[in-house]
């Protein structure tokens, strides 16, 4: 048996080497593939034996293509020739496909001519189809086949141009930008060497390949980084003596050059200003510099570099090996995550300026109180809404995740009693969202996995949520599934099946209709979740960012039945799922955040225990992304609030307290301070204002928290936890501190 | 008395063969979709019984339903293929070897990718893109590398592709499409549609609200140059000539024809009936039904058969939180001989080996 097992083993070893060469030798029917079948499905008996003494081998057939690889250049084209020979080898006639696995870089026609389209490394294949025998089939990948490399130069660069001011100063630094266009004026990413022509007169350094390399945005949504990061540069140059200089930008292809003038620094010294000289971590401090010459004017477009020289709190032990406690960035803007005395260095030529500043501990932690459980154990819950009906209690409803179609309705006016009340069920696996209507008569469920096919949502009237009443039911091209919904002003935003979001009228919920919908046409466009507020729409769309819509309120012309974009902001992680708008009472500025939702400690992989079934935990990643939107032309991610080990889910921001609440899955709920202008590590800067970790012993997986979704409703938050149902928690308010009695 | 031994022994000796024909002497397995779990099965049935042997989760997001439609086993049996239809917004089809069931490659598709087939000749699998987005227009199906499993082709088709199914020698494809009422014929390795057929005598929109006949599924015949579509709309299965490229034969089903398979010795035509949650045999020389058997739950989909033409596997899916279930039914007796529970709304089936 052994020695069969050993001959198994090696006549397929012999076999995998035979495969994918540029010249491929393959026999139909052949012993080699029969004895792979055999050793996989490890049927090696004494059958397998007989098997192998009593089949011959049939005639050989080679493949033979030229060339054997190609190098091209974008717009190329080249032709491919496949000659098919016999054992004997005698040319016969075959047939042969050829194709590209990747068509969009490569592309081969049916006769071989080969068309380059984008440059990198790519594989075209040549493959005469096997005789399918029937019955048993062979194993291993069928036909006889011929792999060609095929490597694309990038299109020849038509321009090269550096962007670089005409006149700097002795001591400035300035950055150097260099612009790359295509023979089809196309923009293209390069890092160009620099030089200078008089290194006495300035230096330069090339930043060369230290952005390049691969986003990895998503374990499984890859994508190559952007050709072109906005503002980013070629390199540094440094000016040092008067004179002239040459700046010299080589790539292969092109060689760029741009003289400029180095002129005595006129700055006599430096004034340095903060805008507060005593702040709390995570508080944005500008610092202003003004280079002052001999004539004690103020002298213009000056390049003031900043510095900072940092003393965190020695006597606070989370300041023990925190790595960098505070960041200045270049125009100026401060903000630290500890405690501690930073000098601000302002260099301009030889003139600095210095400023101190004294930071403290932000201290906005309260105590957060557990009021009272509403648990659902024996399914899943999903998203929640919590709103004062008609009669003037309070009610919730909650949706339930891959069971059999539920909403949950509880009466939540006392939130250490909340009550389940009534519940509305319908042909569905998951009810993945609740809304509630302003007027609180409507409410619409989402559906997905029903068993005819027909998702689309659900309208319930909910004037009396102890009875619960469905209207109607809207699944007319919605069928795929609606995953979100969010109700305004009589309208239905439905996401739909991850593609788009459809408008619908409720007027009459008895009869809704579609007005209109939104959808990005540029292929592969995807969208998870859509929010409005002040006739705005604001779209969460996975891996493509955020998006926002005028669709009444944005002053461009939109409505809901003729939504207009408005602005956007791609490239984030490609995890984007939730979005909230954000206006600063504080600041006046006007932000967008953006929620994460990732899985990758938590991949369905194979083996006998199904996550959620068996009650394993979860553990999500990503975080919250802050979006400066005051620019629609030009949004900025500006800051983040990231729990290590742990990923967001769905978040609440209260406007008037400028607070945010973050349904942060494993990691609970999560209650931040949003207050002032938003820059850097909202976590690491102690904006946490508290934390609740919804543990339940006899929940669907015990003791796991997975918050899905916040709202605060008149005091009380609640929250949604995908295991354990429906909690309301309190903050507790922060007592006065004594003051020392003399 | 010569008689009665002689009726005896006859006796004996048919009831012998009965016994013989009858006995279960090998192991099936086959791996089953469960749309609305994620999870692909794996069921066996044999002498013992029919049994859940594991469940395979698939997909990316654990806190999404992703939907596995179809699932495809490889020629040979080496690796089996599940379409993952709902995506961003495109679904995926990933490659799994079997037994140990470890995901080792995955390949984007077209919207919706439900079901798909694979050529023995070439390793193309072909996975109709069914766009269940709700819009009545065009789709296409996907043509993926399984090696390399790099899609290299689609191939334009009408409203809700379905139901592709390869001719036995590879080189054609049958597909369907659901809102157009046309079945294709795809020549698989030039990747193009050949031909095309109306599969209902009124001029049905090309905006899929004035579909008829519904079809949702092609099977090629095994041995004859036939091809067999499943008509959702008028309860019917056809039978098109594929030499006259025209209906020969219509065979009058219970409401809801949606999946069907020929026994590869060419006798036997299973056809679920999904709307009538039962399953119809038909014998194809006769052009009769032998029987419609109510299935045990509601909403029957997919159907599989052994290569020895004994044994029809027939997913059903259940409604709301119901397991779903896959029944096994003797292509003889046509008693169901096993119900195995399985993930919810259990979908797409294929065969995957037979052990002594």
């Amino acid at each position: 048996m052994a020695i069969i097992n050993w001959l198994l083993t090696h006549l397929s070893r012999i076999w995998s080497v035979h495969r994918n060469r540029s010249c491929s030798r393959r026999t139909h029917s052949n012993n080699l593939m029969w004895a792979r079948f055999f050793q996989h499905h490890a049927s090696r008996t004494l059958f397998a034996t007989v098997f192998l003494s009593t089949v011959t081998f049939a005639q050989d057939i080679t493949l033979h293509v030229t060339p054997q690889s190609l190098e091209l250049k974008v717009g190329d084209s080249a032709q491919l020739d496949a000659i098919v020979q016999d054992s004997a080898g005698l040319n016969i006639e075959a047939i042969v496909i050829y194709f590209s696995q990747s068509p969009t870089a490569v592309s081969v026609t049916p006769s071989g001519l080969v068309q380059a389209h984008r440059s990198g490394q790519h594989t075209l294949v040549a493959l005469i189809p096997a005789k399918p025998q029937g019955g048993l089939e062979v194993v291993g990948d069928p036909g006889i086949r011929v792999e060609i490399p095929v490597i694309i130069a990038p299109s020849d660069l038509a321009r090269l141009e550096i962007e670089i001011p005409e006149e700097i100063y002795i001591g400035t630094r300035v950055a150097v930008r260099v612009r790359a266009t295509d023979i089809n004026n196309e923009e293209k990413d390069v890092r160009p060497a620099l030089s200078v022509s008089d290194p006495g007169i300035a230096s330069v350094i090339a930043y060369g390949p230290l952005f390049e390399g691969t986003f990895h945005a998503h374990p499984f949504y890859d994508r190559p980084r952007p050709d072109l990061y906005p503002g980013d540069a070629a390199g540094l140059l440094t000016a040092l003596a008067p004179g002239t200089v040459t700046i010299q930008a080589s790539t292969n292809e092109l060689t760029a050059e741009r003289t400029i003038k180095v002129n005595h620094n006129p700055v006599q010294s430096l004034s340095l200003h903060a805008s507060s000289e005593i702040a709390r971590t995570g508080d944005v401090i500008l610092f202003s510099a003004k280079g002052i010459d001999s004539r004690e004017k103020k002298v213009k477009d000056l390049p003031v570099t900043f510095a900072l020289e940092s003393h965190p709190d020695p006597s606070r032990f989370d300041t023990v090996g925190a790595g960098a406690p505070a960041q200045i960035l270049p125009d100026g803007r401060f903000v630290a995550e500890q405690a501690g005395v930073y000098t601000a260095l302002a260099l301009s030529g030889k003139a600095i300026a210095k400023k101190s500043i004294l930071i403290t501990p932000r201290d906005v932690h309260q105590d957060i109180e557990l009021l009272g459980q509403a648990p659902v154990r024996d399914r899943v819950t999903s998203d929640l809404w919590v709103w004062e009906g008609l009669d003037g209690r309070d009610y919730a409803v909650v949706g339930t995740w891959n069971a059999d179609g539920h909403a949950l309705f509880f009466d939540v006016t006392e939130p250490d009693n909340m009550r389940r009340i009534s519940e509305v069920q319908v042909d569905a696996r998951t009810i993945n969202d609740v809304k509630i209507s302003e007027d609180k008569r409507i409410a619409v469920i989402t559906r997905e996995g029903a068993s005819d096919r027909r998702n689309g949502l659900v309208i319930v009237d909910v004037s009396d949520p102890r009875r619960p009443k469905i209207l109607s039911r809207f699944d007319e091209q919605l069928t795929g599934g609606v995953h979100n919904v969010f109700i305004y002003e009589n309208h239905v935003y439905a996401i739909n099946n991850g593609r788009r979001w459809d408008v619908i009228n409720i007027e009459d919920p008895t009869k809704p209709f579609r007005v209109s919908r939104f959808e990005d046409k540029a292929p592969g466009r995807s969208v998870h979740d859509v929010w409005l507020r002040d006739g705005i729409a604001f779209q969460a769309g996975n891996t493509d960012g955020l998006v926002v819509i005028d669709v009444g309120g944005g002053g461009i012309g939109g409505s809901p039945a003729h939504p207009v974009e408005i602005g956007r902001l791609q490239n984030l992680t490609g995890w984007n799922h939730a979005v909230w708008p954000f206006r600063s009472k504080s600041t006046g500025k006007f932000y967008v955040v953006v929620g994460d939702e990732s899985h990758p400690n938590n991949l369905r992989v194979p083996g006998p225990i199904i996550a959620w079934e068996e009650r394993m935990t979860s553990r999500a990643m990503g975080w919250i992304h802050v979006i400066d939107f005051d620019d629609p032309a030009s949004p900025k991610e500006v800051a983040r609030y990231r729990v290590p080990e742990a990923g967001p889910h769905n978040l609440w921001i209260d406007w008037e307290k400028e607070i945010m609440y973050v349904a942060y899955f494993n990691a609970g709920l999560r209650v931040v301070d949003l207050s002032g202008e938003l820059l850097g590590d909202l976590y690491r800067q102690g904006r946490e204002i508290a934390k609740f970790y919804s543990d339940d012993t006899q929940g669907f997986i015990p003791n796991s928290p997975f918050a899905w979704g916040p709202q605060p409703h008149k005091g009380t938050i609640f929250f949604s936890d995908f295991n354990s149902g429906l909690w309301a928690v309190r903050l507790v308010p922060r007592k006065p501190e004594a003051k020392e009695s003399q | 008395m010569r008689n009665i031994f002689t009726t005896t022994i006859l006796l004996l000796v048919h009831t012998s063969f009965i016994w013989s024909e009858s006995k279960i002497d090998k192991t099936y397995y086959v791996y089953v979709a469960a749309e609305s779990d994620d999870t692909v099965d794996l069921v066996r049935f044999g002498p013992n019984g029919g049994e859940l042997v594991k469940r395979i989760p698939v997909g990316i997001f654990p806190n999404e339903i992703e939907g596995p439609h179809g699932v495809k086993v490889a020629p040979g049996g080496q690796y089996w293929f599940v379409s993952i239809a709902h995506g961003m917004p495109y679904g995926h089809v990933f490659k799994y070897t079997t037994g140990d069931d470890l995901p080792i490659a995955d390949c984007q598709a077209g919207l919706f990718p439900a079901t798909m087939d694979i050529s023995p000749a070439t390793g193309f699998l072909f996975v109709g893109n069914f766009n269940l987005h709700g819009d009545m227009e065009p789709s296409n199906v996907s043509v993926i590398d399984s090696v390399s499993m790099t899609e290299i082709a689609q191939i334009g088709q009408g409203i809700m592709p379905h139901g592709q199914r390869i001719s036995p020698d590879g080189k054609f494809v049958y597909s369907v499409a659901m809102m157009g009422d046309e079945l294709y014929e795809i020549d698989a390795l030039k990747l193009k549609v050949n031909r095309k057929l109306k599969l209902t005598k009124t001029n049905s929109s090309t905006h899929g609200k004035m579909a008829v006949t519904k079809p949702t599924w092609a099977e090629p015949h095994p041995i004859k140059p036939l091809v067999y579509v499943a008509l959702q709309g008028i309860n019917q299965v056809a039978e098109v000539d594929l030499v006259d490229w025209k209906i020969v034969r219509r065979f009058h089903t219970n409401k809801g024809p949606y999946n069907i398979a020929v026994s590869p010795d060419g006798k036997t035509l299973v056809v679920t009936e999904k709307s009538n949650s039962s399953t119809g045999f038909w014998d194809l020389d006769s052009g009769k039904e032998r029987a419609s058997v109510a299935c045990s739950n509601k909403i029957t989909h997919g159907v599989t058969i052994t290569p020895d033409s004994r044994f029809a596997f027939i997913t059903v899916e259940g409604v709301g939180g119901e397991p779903g279930l896959v029944e096994v039914y003797d292509l003889e007796s046509l008693e169901r001989k096993a119900v195995v529970e399985v993930g919810k709304q259990a979908s797409g089936i294929d065969f995957w080996k037979a052990e002594p």
